[in-house]
């Protein structure tokens, strides 16, 4: 009944663990007004002045992307003091959640930031398990900073130019993408303001040909190239035509624009080009949507298309439009819309690769709200069509790879550490003969090891604890939008899933739950712990009976989240704090408010009176692990006679061995007792009665084979 | 006498005695994608579940589409409903799961955790394959 009242008090201080944490949660999944993304008056929806010191008054949206001016009044009139913009006018990117984490930033005159303040975000982590101080202590290390500097995440390299910021433990990939979003949303404005200077790239020279491709083969050789979205792609629902169908080329190209436009046309816009213009031509073959938008006004700007080329982005006013009337390359689609579209921008290098990137809004179908979002399609003119053909560019790693490179050592270390206790496992049989039931130290040097490395290195070190809110997430991921180098962001966790995935199927959920699993090894550890100090006394095992009721909690717990994210990710994410491993190694016991601190700490308390009572009894993810166990490939191995015996089954820790012998391989942690019993002529009592018997008739003791028993003494006929 | 060395008595499919890889394949797909039998027919049990099992999709279909998810949720949520009815016929039909190695031919007589396990375990692999096959052809939006 002890431990009855213990779960119950566990309960109910995750009830109020629950409660505690929405307190904190702030900007989580925060209800923004609509008129904030769309609105000129864009301040009057947010307070801009919490970002920008000192303002008092602030212009209305302006340039591409957008952003305000920021203003003090004077004597004299109103002094610019900065520019504000929000992150989702400018980028998606998305954090760990899949949605981005939106932000109000202010950046002054000369660069330097001013202000930040997330105003909406959905990142499961910060809802509860880290105080969302954390990220606005995050965000507080730009004040500062200036926007052209290199800023990264981890600790400061003078030697290349690189200022560090620390990350926030446990929740990298949110800081990463933050980061990204930060600097490309500074960088954006900055740029168009005139803080930064473009990028000059070295111009390409044309090679004519005085061929006269065909449309086809302008597409087939890169020529011109097409974007397209579709409405699934910006919520909308399927409408048997994509969204918009764009067809993009270079047109100063001799070879390509005479193609395109034919030789009149051609000359004639040449002719009109100034030094350093470029000129690109877009199509709509197909779609429901303007690339030109139908809010365009006279001495505006196009604010659906625009070209990039690496961190430099190019608009177009109506002065940088020509009118398109045809296309003369023989095989060209029909078109229902169509532009001329100048760069005039000495950045800008034909040589180089660059994007047209068209602008949308994404109607998000829970809420009905309209975010930003982007897409894009990259164009880079044949070399055969360029002096010295392309030149050699050299892509920077995008930022999953950069982690993998800069944490390689300890990927490996880990990877070993994984594949070794696979390696030990795999030898199971030859560990378990060497072992008796007196001495199991040939299995469990192994795994105390295995046990000690899981807590430190992969647990507090590494903090790659897996849980059931990365299963959620994955699930979600698989139905909404699946990105690799979302999960790639955080190796250790990748690599883990990996050999959870594998070893699951091979040999059921034990090996992780029962070896490698960080709590799980700090929960056993705890009751060996408790043996060896004197508390043996103490120690107990639930009743059979009332363990083969409570073990089913776990897959309700199981059920009852999957089921929830379905409805609330939110909702299940709190829910979720059913597991310690945030207050456990994530966020530490005595950083967190006292529900979860005291949650976490009674169930490793009660670990040390009884075995792993969470994972027998409540963790999500070990149920979640345990349902494909039902058909691993290898299990472990049982005599006929196990039905009537009860060695193993009065010590089986997990208490997996049921009246009959046999195991369920659901709730199998692997302990490898039974095994050491399987093999043992002094422990398992077929084995023993054989002994006792062949050494009274004075036979020989073969060696016990694989079906543990003696090999049999087979009787050679003599010879006459 | 109970054989500890099976989790649950081992029991034959129909197909056990097939000899020949592509005819054994071929009554294993069978058996995946086809949870009744003859036999099972015959049980009313099934019936009974059916409504219960159709009722709760239905309601899950109805909230989802409430929360205005319905061209994805929809399906889901037919899924679920749908698996919950099959681990009832399949009970009542095909009784088993397979032991060991997937390659291999050992069955077992399947416990009601079993069957939940089988049944979802292999709705999640088809309905993955079927969801995003719907979701690339631009069939179903989320």
């Amino acid at each position: 009944m002890s431990a009855l009242a213990a779960l119950r008090n566990l309960a109910l201080a995750l009830t109020l663990g629950a409660c505690a944490g929405s307190a904190f949660a702030n900007s989580y999944e925060a209800h923004l007004p609509p008129e904030l993304s769309t609105s000129p008056r864009m301040c009057d929806y947010v307070a801009c002045a919490d970002v920008m010191p000192g303002a008092d008054s602030f212009s209305e949206r302006k340039g591409q992307p957008p952003y305000v001016e920021a203003y003090r009044s004077t004597d004299g009139g109103k002094q610019l003091l900065g520019y504000v913009m929000l992150s989702t006018d400018i980028t998606d990117i998305p954090a760990y959640s899949g949605k981005p984490v939106v932000t109000l930033i202010g950046m002054d005159t000369t660069g330097h930031f001013t202000g930040v303040k997330v105003l909406k975000h959905s990142e499961p982590i910060l809802l509860l398990g880290i105080p969302e101080e954390a990220l606005v202590e995050f965000n507080n290390q730009y004040l500062g900073k200036f926007v052209g500097d290199n800023i990264e995440i981890g600790r400061s390299r003078p030697e290349h130019d690189i200022i560090g910021l620390d990350a926030i433990t446990g929740a990298t990939v949110t800081v990463i993408a933050q980061n990204q979003v930060m600097m490309l949303s500074g960088g954006e404005v900055a740029k168009q303001v005139g803080i930064l200077k473009p990028t000059i790239r070295p111009q390409a020279t044309f090679i004519d040909s005085g061929a006269r491709p065909g449309w086809q083969q302008l597409v087939e050789d890169g020529s011109v190239q097409r974007l397209t979205v579709t409405a699934e792609e910006v919520g909308l629902p399927h409408r048997g035509q994509p969204y918009i169908d764009l067809w993009f080329g270079y047109l100063n190209q001799p070879t390509v624009g005479r193609a395109v436009l034919g030789d009149g046309p051609y000359n004639s816009l040449m002719s009109r080009l100034q030094p350093g213009d470029h000129a690109i031509f877009i199509v709509r073959s197909a779609g429901i949507e303007s690339f030109k938008g139908s809010g365009f006004v006279r001495g505006g700007i196009y604010d659906r298309v625009q070209v990039r080329q690496e961190r430099d982005a190019f608009t177009f006013r109506d002065t940088d439009y020509f009118n398109l009337y045809g296309i003369a390359a023989a095989g060209a689609p029909a078109f229902s819309e169509s532009a001329i579209f100048i760069v005039r921008s000495g950045a800008f290098s034909a040589a180089y690769p660059w994007k047209l990137v068209f602008l949308a809004n994404k109607m998000d179908k829970a809420t009905g709200a309209k975010t930003f979002a982007n897409f894009d399609s990259e164009y880079w003119l044949p070399g055969a069509y360029m002096e010295g053909g392309r030149p050699e560019i050299v892509k920077p790693d995008p930022v999953w790879l950069k982690i993998w490179k800069e944490r390689l050592v300890t990927i490996i270390a880990f990877t070993a550490f994984l594949v070794a206790i696979a390696v030990v496992y795999s030898r199971r049989d030859t560990l378990v003969r060497r072992s008796t039931r007196k001495n199991k130290w040939p299995v469990n040097a192994f795994k105390y090891v295995g046990w000690v490395i899981s807590i430190g290195f992969v647990g507090f070190g590494l903090l790659a604890q897996p849980s059931i809110t990365q299963v959620l997430t994955w699930f979600h991921a698989l139905l909404f939008q699946w990105q690799w180098e979302l999960f790639l962001s955080d190796p250790f966790i990748f690599i883990f899933w990996w050999f959870i995935i594998i070893t699951v199927f091979l040999w059921g959920r034990g090996l992780f739950c029962g070896w490698a699993c960080p709590f799980g090894s700090l929960s056993e550890l705890l009751y060996k712990l408790g043996g060896w100090v004197g508390l043996k006394r103490y120690q107990f095992k639930l009743p059979k009976p009332l363990h083969d009721k409570l073990k089913w909690v776990k897959y309700g717990v199981f059920f009852g989240l999957l089921a929830v994210s379905m409805f609330s990710m939110g909702l299940a994410e709190k829910l979720a704090e059913v597991e310690p491993f945030k207050t456990t190694f994530l966020v530490g016991l005595f950083n967190r408010s006292w529900p979860y601190t005291l949650f976490a700490s009674a169930l490793l308390g009660l670990s040390i009176f009884t075995e792993r009572p969470f994972c027998k009894y409540l963790c999500p993810l070990g149920a979640g692990l345990a349902m494909p166990s039902t058909f691993r490939w290898f299990g472990l191995k049982r005599k006929q006679e196990c039905d009537s015996c009860k060695a193993c089954a009065v010590g089986c820790g997990s208490q997996a061995i049921d009246k009959d012998g046999r195991i369920d391989q659901r709730e199998c942690l692997l302990c490898m007792d039974c095994m050491v019993y399987y093999y043992e002529d002094h422990a398992c009592p077929p084995l023993s009665q054989e002994r006792k018997r062949r050494t009274k008739a004075g036979l020989p003791l073969t060696p016990i084979g694989a079906d543990g028993y003696y090999i049999p003494i087979k009787p050679v006929a003599t010879a006459k | 006498m109970v054989d500890p060395k099976m989790p649950t008595e081992p029991m034959d499919p129909p197909y056990a005695g097939k000899t020949g890889l592509v005819g054994r394949l071929g009554a294993e797909l069978w058996d995946h994608l086809w949870p009744w039998s003859r036999t099972g027919f015959q049980r009313q049990r099934a019936i009974q579940a059916a409504g219960l099992a159709l009722g709760l999709a239905a309601s899950v279909v109805w909230v989802l589409a409430a929360m205005g998810r319905l061209d994805a949720g929809a399906i889901i949520g037919w899924w679920f409903g749908w698996s919950v009815f099959e681990v009832v016929v399949r009970l009542g039909a095909k009784p088993y799961v397979k032991e060991g190695p997937w390659w291999g031919a050992a069955y077992r007589s399947a416990t009601l955790m079993d069957m939940i396990c089988y049944v979802s375990f292999k709705n999640l692999l088809i309905g993955a394959v079927l969801f995003l096959s719907l979701k690339s052809l631009g069939l179903v939006s989320v």
